[in-house]
């Protein structure tokens, strides 16, 4: 596993150094991460890599897990779409399965920590048995509840407030909170599987075995299927792109799970593509994190055509590689891509592929959006980064109502 | 840090206002701060609100306006937030419409805390200063340079132009330093506009101890 030095030939031997500092003058405390899964998804991904490195820098960190039966992830779930703003039959048995499930976790828990940071919905509830445990209670949302389901939301909003402080991913999700609330940006790990460079060679190797010619220039869209990222848009923009210009398309997305929608969307997606050669609908398995790296890499455009968006951390890893991106104007991909600097922004099929067009006549152009891309993540989005946050949260909660701190 | 404040505008007249009631910490923040939160290449609009209006609530004409807002103009906050409240209730009184943004793009109030901390660079010649503006961080150059200009009792002062006048017997430098018309510049580009002004008094080679 990386250490700390690691990262210094990346984001510069100061960002290290000023990490180190900061652990310093924060000193040895206690801090514990709780969520509900310790494999898949974004949240577990990032806590793999900072649990150690947080270790690394001095902190007493752990990372612990709520357990729950299947009705309890349910019921998460339906919390989940509530905060994304869907309608959803949030019920009174929902919400105390959902409380007992918690009060359970707290009996068996046996952590005491300085800081205790709870990750999403799943464990918000632990803070009224334990609060005693922690000093300091944190709740991360990494959610977009930028326009939650009120009855969720009013549910929610209750345990929440409890909190000493929490954390958004941008200003749009926060919420009118009787505590301090902070931004913190979901980062990546340029060491990582995902993001780590590749040689030629293995990005070939993975070109041959997933059987993708680089006949023609490539555009890739990397992303479930799922309607919000809006596969099939991507494919009628790729047949104006077509008219014109030769290039193929390839819509990599993971294993489609027992979700129905999934399901649906890829059947959809597979038929839109039929009988088109140059479109390949790869679906891969949840971990072929290597596969991806080495689809970002050979890609010479890369899409992200959501309609909706939390982040879009697909985005992010495709500007890292030094990518000209493409994508939905929606969530933080607004944050990530400038036109004409970082990237283009559409709303439309049309705009789509207009700008898949502009960048394949201008290669140029193409190559200084990359350029420019991947210096707006090594500043903003890099894991890093997300170290240096959590320090500074932790001094912030050590120092209430100050604005500025002198340390 | 940025600390959103769960308060958004949806059109002008919400902006203006929450421009009488905020704290001036959050003017500060739109103003200023905001460009380290998110640091993009090229600074088309200076400031969030001119951001705003061009891309949420599309009124070029007010986007316009809000550019050429200097807030070092004035001498503090509060007379800062009193002339952005002059201008948005002038345009505002011709207006036969209030200008609305879609869903979705609202503006979203935020302030920020700061954490400033000693870093182990330290310069003690020019050409040592030059060395380590290449190394130290854009926070640090945000700093110095920056906030120092609303920090310092004197107008227009940063931390750097302050410091070679102190040691240094440099009019000129310390003048085309504290001339940078730093609003219009991201903090990657002031660092090379710093190092090009200070170059020529070090010979040709930057690295160079006097």
């Amino acid at each position: 596993m990386a250490g700390l030095s690691d990262y210094a030939p990346i984001v510069g031997a100061e960002v290290i150094g000023q990490l180190e500092r900061l652990a310093e003058r924060l000193g040895p405390r206690s801090l514990v991460h709780i969520n509900s899964t310790r494999s898949g998804g974004g949240v577990a991904e990032i806590l793999h890599r900072a649990v150690p490195l947080l270790q690394q820098l001095g902190l007493e960190t752990s990372w612990e897990i709520i357990q729950g039966d299947p009705f309890f992830f349910a019921i998460t779930k339906t919390m989940h779409n509530g905060l994304q703003g869907e309608k959803v039959n949030f019920t009174q048995a929902m919400m105390d399965h959902y409380l007992e499930v918690n009060r359970e976790n707290a009996r068996s828990f046996k952590w005491n920590a300085e800081f205790v940071l709870l990750h999403d919905p799943q464990p918000a509830p632990l803070i009224r048995e334990m609060r005693p445990q922690g000093k300091y209670w944190i709740w991360r949302c990494h959610i977009d509840a930028s326009r939650p389901n009120f009855q969720v939301w009013r549910f929610l909003r209750e345990i929440v407030s409890e909190y000493d402080a929490s954390v958004f991913s941008m200003s749009q999700f926060a919420q009118d909170l009787p505590h301090p609330q902070y931004l913190i940006r979901p980062s990546i790990d340029p060491l990582s599987q995902k993001n780590r460079e590749l040689t030629e060679e293995e990005i070939k190797a993975v070109l041959d075995r997933l059987e993708i010619e680089r006949d023609k220039p490539i555009i890739l869209q990397v992303s479930r299927f799922d309607s919000f990222k809006d596969p099939l848009g991507v494919i009628s923009a790729f047949r104006m792109v077509r008219r014109h210009t030769p290039c193929k398309l390839v819509l990599a997305g993971g294993e489609a799970t027992d979700d129905p929608e999934g399901a649906r969307i890829f059947a959809e997606v597979q038929e839109a593509a039929q009988g088109e050669p140059d479109i390949q609908v790869l679906l891969l398995p949840a971990d072929a994190h290597h596969e991806i790296n080495a689809l970002q890499r050979a890609a010479d455009i890369i899409v992200q055509k959501s309609t909706r968006e939390g982040f879009g951390l697909t985005v992010t890893e495709a500007m890292w590689k030094g990518k000209p991106v493409i994508g939905g104007a929606v969530g933080g991909i607004v944050l990530q891509l400038q036109d004409y600097n970082t990237g283009f922004l559409v709303h439309t099929p049309e705009g789509c592929a207009f700008r898949i067009r502009y960048l394949l006549h201008r290669p140029e152009m193409a190559r200084r959006l990359g350029q420019l891309a991947r210096e707006l993540v090594r500043s903003h989005f890099l894991i890093t980064r997300t170290l240096r946050d959590y320090l500074t949260l932790m001094i912030l909660l050590d120092n209430p109502g100050k604005r500025l701190i002198e340390l | 840090m940025s600390s959103p404040l769960g308060l958004k505008a949806v059109n002008l007249r919400e902006l203006l206002q929450a421009l009488h009631e905020v704290d001036e910490a959050v003017i500060h923040y739109h103003l200023f701060q905001s460009r380290l939160a998110i640091g993009q290449p090229e600074v088309e609009y200076p400031n969030d609100f001119a951001l705003w209006a061009a891309n949420s609530l599309q009124d070029a004409k007010l986007a316009e306006k809000l550019s050429s807002f200097d807030p070092f103009d004035y001498e503090n906050l509060g007379e800062v937030r009193q002339a952005i409240i002059d201008l948005l209730e002038e345009y505002l009184w011709d207006l036969p419409y209030i200008p609305w943004a879609r869903p979705g793009l609202e503006l979203h109030f935020c302030e920020a805390s700061t954490v400033v901390m000693r870093s182990d660079i330290c310069a003690h010649t020019l050409g040592e200063f030059c060395d380590s503006l290449s190394q130290v961080g854009l926070d640090s150059v945000y700093y110095h340079f920056f906030e120092a200009r609303l920090r310092l009792e004197e107008k227009g002062v940063d931390d750097f132009s302050y410091w070679i006048e102190t040691n240094f017997d440099l009019p000129d430098l310390v003048e085309a330093i504290r001339g940078i018309d730093s609003y219009f510049y991201n903090l990657k580009e002031i660092r090379s506009a710093l190092l090009g002004l200070i170059k020529p008094y070090l010979g040709d080679d930057c690295g160079r101890t006097e």
